[in-house]
């Protein structure tokens, strides 16, 4: 049971969530490379494509 | 305000992710020259393709000196014409319409694919670098022998290709 002793006060930018950092540029370097990937080499390496003026 | 500064760092990434969403879009089109197909084309009357000067006879015809244009005609379950033969190194323009209902003209395995709509007319410039041989299938479900719909494209080596007789 936590105690009024044991309460401590955190200022804004003492929070630092390193692991959610890291896990989000985690997901965000895998979308960054799937998005890449589905488009340059899925879509516009699956030849033919339809071309033309826009 | 006051921002976290992991918070600014994500709002940074999330624009920073559209952008190049947006960015890589926009070279397909510009760059590759990638374009949708749209519905530009005068619609015609389904029933009466046989008195229509472009499908009332289906056939491969060229107009300029690498430039192809196909009037393909889709109907349960078949397309004409049938084998659709091209030459390599050619921009081909097809237009594809349907004489009963919706139908799907698919280059198995490319980008290249649409929905054929009755009275529409879907007009699509494909470039064929090398000779080979594609399968076009249905892929909109016509009726019951949808399964069985399927031409062949042929895009056969620049010096073999000879227009038909009676064709052009």
């Amino acid at each position: 049971m936590a105690s009024e002793t044991s309460k401590r006060e955190l200022g804004h930018d003492d929070f630092d969530p390193i692991g959610t950092l890291a896990l989000i540029a985690l997901y965000f370097l895998l979308l960054v490379f799937l998005w890449l990937f589905m488009y340059f080499v899925e879509f516009l390496g699956n030849e033919p494509t339809v071309v033309g003026l826009i | 305000m006051n921002i976290h500064t992991y918070e600014k760092l994500w709002l940074v990434g999330a624009m920073l992710l559209i952008v190049g969403f947006i960015a890589t879009v926009t070279y397909g089109a510009v760059g590759v020259g990638v374009t949708m197909i749209d519905d530009s084309e005068e619609t015609i009357d389904p029933t009466q393709l046989d008195e229509d000067e472009r499908f009332s006879e289906p056939r491969v015809e060229q107009v300029g000196e690498n430039e192809y244009d196909v009037y393909v005609v889709a109907r349960q379950f078949m397309f004409q014409p049938d084998p659709i033969e091209v030459p390599a190194g050619s921009d081909v323009t097809f237009y594809v319409t349907s004489a009963d209902v919706i139908h799907s003209f698919s280059v198995a395995g490319t980008n290249v694919n649409t929905m054929v709509i009755p009275g529409e007319v879907s007009t699509m410039t494909v470039e064929f670098d090398e000779p080979g041989e594609y399968g076009i299938v249905c892929n909109e479900y016509c009726g019951s022998g949808h399964h069985a719909m399927e031409a062949m494209l042929i895009v056969q080596p620049e010096d073999e290709f000879e227009l038909e007789e009676g064709e052009n």
